[in-house]
């Protein structure tokens, strides 16, 4: 218990910390790729991406060791996006991921844990074109 | 159309398989194994092999954004998984419009899997053009 403990200290302390911005380009390949695997045939995808394709293209969440230590696995609690202007194929967009928030809950079937990431994703303009909150539960 | 609240969307029903949930992990670059990998999933106290999340997201994008067309605008998308989904099962994706401000709308939107229950919960606003 004082591991687990020590685990979600640990990782609390890591709220509001940014991870590195990482870049990528919107490629039409491997936008294709994506919608072949969505199965989406929307016509308008080989120009534009789809509402959730910007997970696909940059990481969304931040590779934090301890949060290993607790359970057994992942789960994905949830995702909320908000999007602010269209992406498109040759768009280069910079996302910038950080720790929004870390509880632990208590149920009938065990303890869990969330680590809550918010990403930013601007474009090669520096406009913002969407933001992720995005819900990492350890179990 | 005039959108109006109640109204519900066309239903998309879709046949998530193993390839699927690999071809996914290819082109979302999300290799955690208990989307391919039986053996690994069942250790990790899983059915098997699950779809991933973002996967059943994509799917009920699609519900909104085919009804949508270009009507309007996505502006949010909120999703909530609450159970588990594995391949070679139906998925039904359904919503209807709860709130209609102007060219404001509000939707809730849910997938299903096959007993009924809703494993993903979500919603969307979007704008329309006016």
């Amino acid at each position: 218990m004082s591991t687990t403990t020590s685990v979600v200290e640990r990782l609390r302390a890591r709220i509001g910390q940014k991870g590195s911005p990482t870049e990528a380009t919107v490629e039409a390949g491997h936008l294709k790729r994506f919608v072949e695997a969505i199965g989406d045939p929307n016509p308008r995808w080989t120009k534009e991406a789809p509402p959730t394709f910007l997970v696909a293209l940059a990481p969304a969440s931040m590779h934090l060791d301890e949060a290993e230590e607790y359970g057994k696995g992942w789960l994905n609690g949830g995702n909320r996006f908000e999007y602010f202007e269209p992406v498109r194929v040759g768009d280069r967009i910079t996302a910038t991921s950080s720790v929004a928030d870390v509880y632990e809950k208590t149920g009938g079937s065990g303890s869990l844990l969330f680590i809550i990431f918010e990403t930013d994703y601007v474009n090669q303009d520096g406009r913002s074109v969407a933001r992720l909150r995005g819900t990492a539960i350890r179990r | 159309m005039t959108v109006q609240v109640g109204q519900e969307l066309p239903e998309l029903v879709k046949h998530p398989t193993t390839r699927q949930l690999v071809q996914y992990a290819g082109s979302s670059g999300d290799f955690y194994e208990i989307h391919y990998d039986q053996v690994f999933a069942k250790s990790v106290a899983l059915p098997g092999v699950i779809l991933h999340g973002l996967l059943k997201a994509a799917f009920l994008g699609q519900l909104v954004t085919d009804w949508l067309g270009d009507r309007g605008t996505l502006k949010t998308f909120d999703v909530s998984y609450r159970g588990l989904d594995v391949p070679g099962k139906p998925y039904r994706c359904r919503g209807r419009v709860t709130k209609v401000e102007g060219d404001d709308i509000e939707l809730e939107v849910w997938g299903e899997d096959p007993d009924g229950q809703r494993t993903t919960l979500g919603t969307a606003t979007v704008a329309m053009r006016s």
